[in-house]
């Protein structure tokens, strides 16, 4: 048996779709307040409780889903820096075509929370609560994240099972990979979109979704995100 | 309370973000009269709404962008006092309809064409209005025919772009190209995560902004 059918053997359906418990995520304070350009010691109490107020209405207004595929059908070309998955040639760049090198398998994925807490967002704005709506805008990036965070942790556990790795995941957008692959990169997940549309401009609806790629190998390391690797000075999550 | 005393008690909410009596923020001035109630009451006791705008809700914006600069506050309690500060010109709308009090100027803002991005350029939006400007909101997905008929009407606005994915940068290009030829007297301004001072300068825009405070100093030296 070579390695590639052994780990889809891990995955009972090429397709995965993925609903979340609730009770599983959970975002810190800190997460929130760094988006506000604060840190913990700034706030005062009237702004810790409407974050906490506010992400418990939050949570009942989740609606996570994920969706991955598992293929073996790809190849990593290094001089072109491109992946090619199953007959379509992504663009994918220096950095992360490197960095999935060792991949044995690939991982394409795409989750959201739908877009009830957006909706509350834009209803805050509209009376003129600009804080309160900002405050929810923040909290469902967060949840997308979280959700994006537990894909990757249940592959993860699945595969450690066999002495396999993942790497860390990569979206298009981020590392000069192009935004503009997402409609590639929707083709390829097919019906494990779970609803996502994606508009011409590949902004997908819900707004607060996140898709990617990961690899899944032996010699793959998963290691902290760290911000001095990221040039975009002005991103609002960037540690100071 | 006589006129100054009136003055300053409605900058201070404004400063410190008490929005109206039943505002439970911040917490000292809890059960006092907010910028709400105080307007009201400067305009029953015969105060200029002039001055009202110049002398209180300005002036206290002005401090509250200071701080913001000198990070002596942050985010939540910019957005707490441009709050106050909408709901105090409320008030004076029908002054400006009128006529008798000018804001700073006119500013139309919109998300480019294929993008839905809208809490940047919302924050955007309440900071310069907060500031003491007009604000032509025109939403998300704006192609150019629109912003060529806000600027039809309001020739003398300045003109904000917003876009929050690289992919909806060449429709903010051709919108620019757009307003530029039709209008080439018009000031554009850009701004959203993924542009910068160089795509400016590619798109023949006139400012970039990062932030919503430097987007206000931007239009202020404008008409200062
Ligand atoms: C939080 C976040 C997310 C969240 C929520 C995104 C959302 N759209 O709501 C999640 C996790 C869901 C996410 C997903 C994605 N993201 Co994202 N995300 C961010 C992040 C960290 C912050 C964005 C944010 O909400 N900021 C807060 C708001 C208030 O800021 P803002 O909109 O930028 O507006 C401020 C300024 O720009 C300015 N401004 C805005 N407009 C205007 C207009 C004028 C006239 C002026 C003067 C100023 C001005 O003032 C505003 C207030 O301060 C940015 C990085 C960053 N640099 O900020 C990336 C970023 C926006 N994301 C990016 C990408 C690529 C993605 C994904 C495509 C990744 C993926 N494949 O999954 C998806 C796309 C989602 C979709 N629906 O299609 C890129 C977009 C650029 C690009 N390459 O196209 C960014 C810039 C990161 C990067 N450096 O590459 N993302």
């Amino acid at each position: 048996m070579n390695t590639t059918s052994h780990i889809a053997d891990l995955f009972k359906n090429k397709y995965s779709l993925l609903s979340f418990d609730v009770a599983q995520i959970s975002i810190s304070r800190e997460k929130i307040l760094r988006g506000l350009g604060m840190q913990l010691h700034d706030a005062d109490e009237y702004l810790l409780d409407l974050i906490e107020q506010s992400v418990s209405v939050a949570k009942e207004m989740l609606d996570a889903k994920g969706g991955y595929i598992v293929t073996d059908e790809f190849s990593i070309n290094i001089d072109s820096h491109t992946i090619e998955i199953q007959g379509m040639m992504f663009d994918t760049h220096k950095q992360v075509t490197l960095l999935l090198k060792k991949s044995e398998c690939l991982i394409i994925f795409a989750c959201t929370i739908g877009d009830e807490i957006e909706k509350e967002s834009k209803r805050q704005m509209a009376l003129g609560n600009a804080l309160e709506g900002y405050i929810f805008d923040l909290i469902g990036s967060e949840f997308a994240e979280c959700v994006a965070e537990q894909i990757h942790n249940e592959i993860e556990t699945k595969v450690a099972k066999k002495d396999l790795k993942v790497s860390n995941r990569y979206s298009p957008g981020y590392c000069n990979w192009p935004v503009s692959d997402q409609h590639k990169l929707f083709s390829v997940l097919d019906t494990a979109n779970c609803g996502i549309k994606l508009t011409h401009s590949s902004l997908m609806m819900p707004v607060k979704s996140v898709s990617g790629l990961l690899g899944i190998g032996k010699d793959l390391r998963r290691v902290k995100y760290k911000c001095d690797i990221c040039t975009d000075k002005n991103c609002i999550m960037r540690k100071k | 309370m006589d006129k100054n005393e009136l003055l300053t008690k409605l900058a201070e909410c404004v400063e410190f973000g008490k929005v109206n009596k039943a505002a439970p923020y911040p917490p000292t001035m809890k059960g006092q009269d907010g910028a709400d109630e105080l307007t009201k009451q400067a305009l029953e006791i015969g105060i200029k709404p002039v001055d009202i705008l110049n002398d209180a809700l300005i002036f206290a914006m002005d401090k509250v962008g200071e701080k913001f600069t000198q990070k002596k506050i942050f985010v939540p309690q910019m957005l707490i006092s441009a709050k106050a500060m909408n709901v105090a010109m409320e008030h004076l709308k029908p002054f400006f309809q009128s006529g008798e009090v000018k804001r700073k100027g006119k500013f139309i803002i919109g998300t480019v064409s294929g993008d839905l991005h809208d809490i940047g350029k919302n924050l955007v939006a309440m900071i310069v209005e907060g500031a003491g400007w007009e604000v032509i909101d025109l939403g998300v997905d704006v192609d150019a025919a629109k912003f060529i008929v806000a600027i039809n009407e309001n020739p003398d606005a300045v003109v904000g772009l917003s876009a929050l994915l690289t992919t909806t940068m060449p429709n903010m290009q051709k919108i620019a190209a757009e307003i530029k030829s039709q209008f080439p007297d018009v000031k554009l301004v850009i701004g959203g995560a993924p542009v910068n001072d160089e795509f400016r300068d590619e798109i023949g825009a006139d400012g970039y902004s990062p932030d919503p405070q430097s987007a206000v100093a931007y239009l202020n030296a404008l008409v200062a």
